[in-house]
């Protein structure tokens, strides 16, 4: 009674303010309380009737203070869903509907239970609808759970059916009238409730946007008292303990994919995953049933894929996703919900179809330079139907993307560059010491060397064309070609000799070339005698064509030549190896 | 009313990442084993420094983006 006059007498300083208000009649007021949950919902049905002198465009809803203080989530929509009213003239009507959640509403009684017990509460209401206007015909049904009632307040007709209990219909009711009423009954439904709730969503534009969630629930109804035992629940899970949390529900999104539940020690294992076209089913179970008052923290995390939640438009991306936690019945006391952004965004905006404080912050994940931009949301007193999508705009150029990949490569750059510099750096001590002087000399020796081995290998080309142009002759039998080519090889073989010569001076010269002098030389030498045994060749194969002998005549004479051509040119081939591996 | 929103997708397919990461992580590592091979066996005169360069440079943006690709590919989306 108490409650009603003060809110009587807010609502009388608004009514002298707002003349309009009285002009409403509310024609008939249906009203269903559900109390299946522990979150209480509360479904109104309002036939508005204008009655006054002119046209209305709001209806005032009134809720006891105390009922308003639980207050999650309040929400007015047509019972017709195509109706739409911009302004009630005099003397139409308007149906609509008023769903009102409320959290912490139901208080157990007894507050201290034992592990074997089951879970009473208790529901206080009023039997009449609080409303600043005269409500013509209304009636209250509350549907409970099919369990036992203890208790309920009995006015006139009262009627209970199974699990519900109907109160009126009562007629021609004045405005702010109300009955109280107190509901006894059992609720073993899991009281779930997050105290806080951190949401990280991490952005990705390589494919996947990472939600990780972490939990800390308490068990929100009657608390335990005396002692625990786990052999209980397990040997007759159905008798013992039945209000105790034993696990939990969450409906992901679809093909969310890298599910993991997790705690500060470690994997819990307890867990079942089943996907379809619609969401992904997550059934989790604590470590323990959390009985009255217990707690738990854990951690959730699932990855979707990026397509399923990041759109562009009008050069602008945003990411559209869910808000609140994916779990079913959950109350939510706060809800901090951050947003990472790539590094490289800017312009950023939050946009929700609630009010919610929100903040931005820096954070340093994987191969960032600055950091990255983060959108905090809070919002606290939450429920389920709180879990719809909002968007975060932002401002991405695509060149940006590339920020990742040039770190690494410069990261790799960097060590070959330092490669290169140790090699290039000359550490020695001194420069007059007897091995550094030494190690100079060698290396002056080997590049000679390897120039020697150039200049032999293009003798050796030369040789090959030598070849080259006999077959043809035999093919041919063009004689002046095959001249004209021995002229030019004579004139490249001329070269090479002469720019031999001032190497092999060199190397005669030098103190720390003699073990491989000798190879050189040798080399050189069989050079010079497989190039005369070769010109003996090609000299008698002209003269032969010349003279036009036969062609096994021409074979026979050069057959013994050739034998020994090429035992030489095998000699040669080995020295060269040889000479190559020093 | 504004324009439908177009989604987005990563520039390569997911699909494409375990086999980029294999391909391009081997050419990095070819092109590494022949930056090494002319350091070991050139002398000091005939060393050129352009070609160092070039040799590093190439291989180290091959075995940038195959490492970058074998994260995405191993789930850490980078």
């Amino acid at each position: 009674m108490g409650i009603s006059r003060f809110v009587l007498l807010v609502f009388t300083i608004s009514m002298l303010a707002s003349p309009a208000l009285s002009d409403l009649v509310l024609s008939k007021v249906d009203r269903r309380i559900y109390l299946t949950s522990h979150i209480v919902r509360i479904s109104s049905t309002l036939e508005v009737e204008n009655a006054g002198p002119e046209t209305v465009s709001k209806v005032l809803l009134a809720f006891p203070d105390l009922q308003a203080q639980n207050l999650a989530y309040l929400m007015a929509s047509p019972h017709e869903a195509k109706a739409k009213v911009k302004g009630l003239t005099v003397g139409a009507s308007f149906t609509f509907d008023v769903l009102a959640v409320f959290t912490h509403a139901l208080r157990p009684m007894p507050e201290q239970i034992g592990q074997a017990d089951i879970q009473l509460v208790l529901y206080r209401d009023s039997a009449y609808y609080l409303s600043p206007y005269v409500v013509k015909v209304q009636s209250l049904s509350l549907k409970l759970l099919d369990s036992r009632i203890e208790s309920y307040t009995t006015l006139e007709s009262t009627k209970v059916q199974g699990s519900e209990i109907k109160y009126g219909p009562y007629e021609n009711l004045p405005a702010f009238s109300s009955s109280p009423i107190t509901v006894h009954f059992e609720n073993n439904l899991p009281f779930a409730i997050a105290q806080e709730l951190v949401r990280e969503i991490e952005i990705s534009h390589w494919g996947n946007v990472l939600v990780t969630e972490h939990y800390k629930l308490i068990h929100g109804g009657a608390q335990s008292k005396g002692e625990f035992s786990r052999l209980e629940p397990q040997a007759r899970e159905n008798v013992q303990g039945p209000s105790a949390v034993r696990y939990l529900v969450a409906h992901l999104p679809p093909r969310a994919h890298s599910v993991y539940y997790r705690d500060a020690i470690g994997n819990i294992s307890t867990s079942h995953l089943r996907g379809d076209s619609k969401k992904t089913e997550l059934l989790i179970e604590p470590r323990y049933p959390m009985f009255g008052g217990w707690r738990t923290a854990f951690t959730i995390g699932y990855g979707l894929p990026l397509q399923d939640c990041l759109y562009e438009s009008e050069g602008r991306r945003f990411l559209n996703i869910t808000f609140s936690s994916p779990m079913i019945e959950l109350v939510i006391d706060t809800l901090i919900v951050k947003v990472v952004l790539p590094e490289g965004s800017s312009d950023i905006s939050a946009a929700a179809p609630f009010f919610m404080k929100q903040w931005q912050e820096t954070k340093i994940s994987h191969l960032d330079i600055v950091g990255r931009a983060v959108v905090v949301l809070e919002k606290t007193n939450l429920v389920p139907e709180h879990n719809q999508y909002f968007q975060v705009y932002y401002k991405f150029n695509r060149l940006s993307m590339l920020r990742e990949p040039l770190m690494l490569i410069s990261g790799i750059f960097f060590f070959f560059v330092a490669c290169i510099v140790y090699m290039h750096a000359d550490t020695s001590i001194s420069k007059f010491s007897a091995s550094y002087l030494a190690k100079q000399q060698w290396e002056e020796v080997r590049v000679a060397i390897q120039q020697v081995h150039n200049i032999i290998c293009r003798c050796l080309a030369t040789h090959d064309k030598l070849e080259a142009s006999l077959r043809d002759l035999s093919r041919t039998g063009e004689v002046q070609a095959c001249k004209a080519a021995r002229k030019s090889t004579d004139g490249l073989l001329k070269e090479l000799s002469k720019e031999l010569k001032p190497l092999m001076t060199f190397l005669q010269s030098s103190p720390s070339a003699v073990q491989v002098l000798s190879k050189v030389e040798e080399l050189v030498a069989k050079e010079r005698e497989l190039l005369e045994k070769l010109m003996a060749k090609h000299s008698t194969a002209v003269e032969a064509y010349e003279k036009k002998s036969g062609a096994r005549d021409i074979e026979n004479r050069i057959a013994l030549q050739q034998q020994k051509i090429t035992a030489l040119r095998q000699e040669v081939d080995d020295l060269l190896e040889f000479i190559d591996e020093i | 009313m504004a324009p439908p929103a177009k989604a987005i997708t990563s520039p390569v397919p997911d699909a494409w990442y375990p086999t980029l990461a294999v391909f391009m992580l081997a050419i990095g590592l070819v092109l590494t084993a022949s930056f090494f091979i002319y350091e070991a066996t050139s002398s000091k005169r005939n060393r050129s420094l352009a070609k160092e360069l070039t040799t590093g440079g190439v291989a180290s943006v091959f075995l940038g983006f195959g490492s970058l690709f074998l994260l995405l590919s191993a789930g850490v989306y980078v």
